[in-house]
């Protein structure tokens, strides 16, 4: 075990694109922790889809191995927290396994509203935050401005914080060695009763789930029988270590103030939650750590096998994800339109795409999905309290007496040029105004209430174009609020597509139904006959398109020697239709469902 | 006892020969054909495809050939003596029933007296002969080597030369073409009184020069095409015309025997370059390449480039594409019967495109209206879809 004054525990803070996990390569190898030639770029980044997308979905922790200008040697552990909103709980336990956090900031752009959100989680965890200038060598750097809006803004002192590229290796050694100065030496008691934080867990087909954990009070040894305080899972320690660049190192225990993993043939991370304390079962402690709490879906949407077939190997693929992401929740559901498939719920609209875009590359499939939504509160009006997270499972409006729906608290920070077009968005997606703060002389940050809903579909990009990619987002849950809720319904052909149902505030009703109508129109193949789109409410028709009916497909000619060609031609046509899914009449590409999702790119 | 020879008992085979040589080439044509070809590689060809049908003739004891047809290319501009020696080589070599049909195509500018009679005289009994359009501009733009008079003038020879069943093929949407030129062609060509009219949409195959000149061309929408093909429909009914398939019409008892085998399902041999064969459970088809034909068939080289053994399911998904062009269309007895499968799920698609007037049901059969012939591509592909899902009698058993 490590002497306590020997460890430093911090996470780093960024925006995403502003440097996190250039700075953490960097840190890396400069403690000679991987070769060069080892160097993978970003390899905190482990999985393709957070190299891709520049961030990091999965919390991480490494241990590096620094000598520092005292001349004493240090193991640093860098935990790596996840930078996006949707994540925010998972994000707060990260915190909690450290002592310290680096703030990455940009050198031209400043502070963001994602950097602020967390660096308050930092703050309200009792950590110590230090400003880090990143980017210095851009063009468009001014690190003397940045450092006082840092001072400004979040209050915390950054006139001597260093100024680095990341990128180019400037100035890192000098991120390592405030580290060691001003990131506080872990505190706890070995020998006192075991409080271990889980702040991460994976699944491991040969080992089971690796637990990662830091050690706040007590020891973790191989042998020990352990519990799981919330809940109430016992296994006994296969094996405990701390995690290097190069894979896992197994060590005899685990003490107070250090960082490492657990395994103990663990079979589902669902036992393992984040926030969750491990104790020793035969000398528990008394009390958990506090900030655990079970993680609740906040977006539901209606996942689909594209080919019916494949229902089996999409469930596989669920279960599989879910050992690893117990924040995803998947009950199977069934659609006439689409037949069988599942309502998966998710943290936010990034979880969603991220657990689609897995399902389709990592299992290879092709999915229908349904329009998210969130949870709906019903009261009926024999009293009855409903939680709808499926249009199909809203009730007769008849039988309802109050209808509710959640609201969050939204803040949005974007150079101040852009404050009308945030504005006229924000009032557009019914938001309630609450205040408005300028960080500094040119940008500024809006507060306001607003229902979650109409930030589920497509509030980022639309908040993104409207500002060229300066604004930024950041939201928290509130409660719910009454509300004026419709159920949509869509019909081809005169059948009611049930999968395109969804329930939304009934003053935007006419608005999306035209959209969604026109959407449809240009997605959905011509056949052979004229097809009606109508959308309608409560059995009233508000909006409508036709799509004209095709007057021509034949083979002029077919003789002896054509008729294998036109059977090719037959079969490839069927091909394109073998991927919709027929509505009676109507057959409807998976595009077409993909685009009624992103209504506001015109 | 004559009444009971192995003859009656034996099974009906078509024989097609293709002839693969032109004067020029049409722009819009993709069969194989080749011009400029001197005396040699017609010489080569000749005795190439004789030889094809004297080997291929013992392995059809249990056949009758009662149609034979001889496409291109352009088999009139071959000449008499060639399409003579071929018909002499099948009857040699096959079973021909004297009342068999024996069709040749012909352009009007390789026609004279002389040949017409010699291949009446021969046995030839049908003519088939390209006259696409009364616009001679048109003509002539789409890469046709006569006027519409020339074409008027070949086939009063065809008839003087004794040609009781004439067919006459026409194009429609061409280039240039509005819906009144095209009934124009109609009215100009009925004052002939073919047997048979055959009507063909324009359609721009990849390879064909005219494919490599659509951006540059005014062709005619689908639209107009569907307009135009509707008026045909119209006017040749009105003529005592029966459209009998989607692109052909004729005066009763006056049917293609020939082409008719083809989509129902009939057996049929085909020699020469490019030419296709369904036989006895195989479909197959000879190499599209003149000098690679006759050194196969010198040499014992391989000539076929396609064989394929259609599995039985094959054939009910086949029943429908092929049985569909024509209006003796299918019934739910004849499939289920044939192959076994259950015929309610294609039911139920015929009904619904049933209630947008594409499909009629007469004397407990399905026939695609001419409205259903246009879009018929996409009602036989939500037939087959359907027929994936239908149930087998034989395994239920």
């Amino acid at each position: 075990m490590t002497e306590l004054s020997k460890i430093r525990n911090f996470s780093i803070i960024a925006h995403i694109d502003h440097g996190k996990s250039t700075l953490a390569d960097r840190l890396l190898e400069e403690c000679n922790a991987i070769s060069q030639r080892e160097m993978e770029s970003q390899i905190l980044d482990s999985m393709d889809l957070e190299r891709e997308r520049g961030i990091t979905i999965k919390a991480t922790a490494v241990q590096l191995s620094y000598t520092a200008d005292d001349g004493e040697t240090y193991a640093l552990n860098l935990i790596d927290t996840p930078g996006h909103v949707d994540f925010n709980y998972e994000v707060s336990r990260s915190l909690a396994a450290c002592e310290g956090a680096v703030l990455v900031v940009d050198a031209s752009q400043g502070v963001e509203a994602q950097t602020l959100a967390n660096t308050y989680l930092a703050i309200d965890a009792g950590l110590e935050v230090l400003p880090v200038i990143n980017k210095i060598d851009l063009p468009s750097a001014r690190p003397a401005e940045v450092k006082a809006e840092v001072e400004d803004i979040i209050g915390i002192p950054a006139e001597d914080s260093p100024e680095i590229s990341a990128k180019n290796g400037i100035n890192i050694h000098s991120v390592l060695e405030m580290i060691v100065k001003d990131v506080p030496a872990p505190a706890g008691d070995r020998e006192a009763p075991v409080q271990a934080l889980i702040f991460d867990s994976q699944y491991d087909s040969y080992r089971g789930v690796i637990v990662y954990t830091r050690v706040k009070q007590g020891t973790l040894r191989p042998g020990m029988d352990i519990k799981m305080m919330a809940t109430g899972a016992q296994y006994k320690i296969v094996e405990v270590g701390t995690m290097s660049p190069k894979g896992l190192m197994p060590r005899e225990a685990l003490g107070a103030g250090e960082v490492g993993y657990v395994t103990a043939s663990i079979k589902t991370v669902a036992d393992t939650q984040v926030g969750d304390t491990i104790t020793a079962a035969s000398n528990p402690a008394s009390e958990p750590l506090p900030g655990y709490r079970q993680v609740q879906p906040m977006v539901y949407s209606g996942v689909y096998p594209a080919d019916g077939a494949k229902y089996q190997d999409l469930r596989d693929a669920l279960e599989k994800l879910k050992l690893n992401d117990a924040s995803m929740t998947y009950e199977p559901e069934s659609s006439i339109a689409l037949g069988f498939g599942f309502r998966c719920g998710f943290l936010g609209l990034l979880h969603m795409e991220i657990i689609q875009e897995r399902l389709e590359r990592e299992y290879n499939l092709d999915l229908i999905t349904t329009a998210p939504n969130v949870v709906y509160r019903i009261t009926k009006t024999d009293g009855t309290v409903l939680m709808v997270d499926n249009p199909l499972d809203y009730p007769d409006p008849a039988d309802i007496a109050l209808a509710e729906e959640p609201f969050v608290k939204v803040s949005l920070i974007a150079p101040q040029e852009y404050v009308g077009n945030i504005m006229e968005l924000a009032t557009g997606r019914r938001g309630e105004f609450k205040d408005m703060v300028y960080l500094d002389a040119s940008r500024v940050e809006l507060h306001y209430d607003m229902p979650l809903n109409e930030i589920i579909y497509d509030f980022f990009d639309a908040l993104k174009s409207r500002t060229r990619g300066y604004g930024s987002l950041d939201y928290e849950f509130l409660g719910y609020r009454q509300s004026k809720l419709v159920k949509l319904d869509i019909l081809l052909n005169g059948d009611v597509v049930d999968a395109l149902s969804f329930i939304l505030f009934s003053d935007n009703a006419y608005a999306r139904a035209r959209k969604i109508c026109e959407k449809l129109k240009d997605n959905i193949p011509r056949a052979q006959f004229e097809i009606p789109i109508q959308a309608a409410v409560g059995g009233k028709i508000i909006a409508r398109e036709t799509i004209k009916a095709v007057r021509k497909d034949v083979l002029a000619k077919c003789y002896g020697g054509d008729i294998t060609r036109k059977k090719k031609l037959l079969e490839k046509q069927k091909e394109g239709k073998k991927r919709m899914r027929t509505f009676g009449t109507v057959s409807v590409p998976s595009e077409a469902f993909m685009a009624v999702l992103k209504l506001d790119e015109d | 006892m004559a009444l009971f020879t192995t003859n009656n008992r034996k099974t009906p085979l078509g024989i097609y020969v293709h002839v693969p040589f032109c004067k020029s080439k049409c722009l819009y044509c993709d069969f194989y054909s080749r011009c400029n070809q001197d005396e040699r590689a017609k010489d080569g060809y000749l005795r190439a495809v004789c030889a094809h049908i004297r080997e291929a003739g013992p392995l059809a004891p249990g056949y009758r050939v009662d149609t034979i047809y001889f496409g291109g290319g352009t088999p009139s501009y071959f000449g008499a003596d060639g399409l003579a020696t071929i018909l002499t080589e099948i009857r040699r070599s096959f079973d021909v029933a004297g009342e068999a049909e024996i069709t040749f195509e012909a352009n009007p500018e390789s026609v004279s007296d002389t040949m017409l009679k010699r291949l009446r005289a021969e046995g030839f009994n049908r003519v088939s002969l390209g006259i696409q359009c009364d616009d001679d501009e048109i003509l002539q733009r789409i890469g046709r080597v006569h006027t519409f008079a020339q074409a008027v003038d070949a086939f009063q020879r065809i008839r003087n030369a004794g040609f009781r069943n004439v067919s006459v093929d026409l194009m429609y949407g061409l280039p240039g073409q509005s819906l009144v030129m095209w009934q124009d062609t109609l009215e100009n060509v009925l004052k002939l009184r073919p047997e048979h009219i055959s009507c063909y949409g324009l359609t721009l195959y990849p390879g064909t020069s005219m494919y490599d000149l659509k951006d540059r061309i005014a062709l005619a929408s689908d639209d107009a095409q569907a307009d135009m093909y509707l008026s045909a429909v119209d006017i040749l009914q009105r003529y005592g015309y029966h459209q009998y398939e989607i692109s052909n019409f004729s005066k009763t008892g006056k049917r293609s025997k020939h082409n008719l085998k083809y989509w129902t399902g009939g057996e049929y041999l085909g020699f020469g370059p490019s030419a296709a064969s369904d036989f006895a459970g195989k479909r197959f088809k000879v190499i599209s390449h003149l000098n690679g034909y006759i050194r196969g068939i010198q040499e014992g080289g391989q000539i076929l480039e396609e064989v394929e053994e259609i599995p039985f399911r094959e054939r009910a998904g086949e029943y429908l594409m092929l049985r569909l062009r024509t209006t003796y269309g299918i019934s739910k007895a004849e499939y289920e019967k044939k192959y076994l499968l259950d015929f309610a799920p294609l039911q139920q698609v015929l009904e619904q495109n049933q209630r947008y007037g594409l499909v009629r049901f007469v004397n407990d059969r399905w026939q695609l209206t001419p409205e259903g012939f246009l879009v018929s591509n996409r009602i036989i592909e939500d037939l087959q879809l359907a027929q994936e899902h239908s149930e087998s009698f034989a395994r239920r058993r």
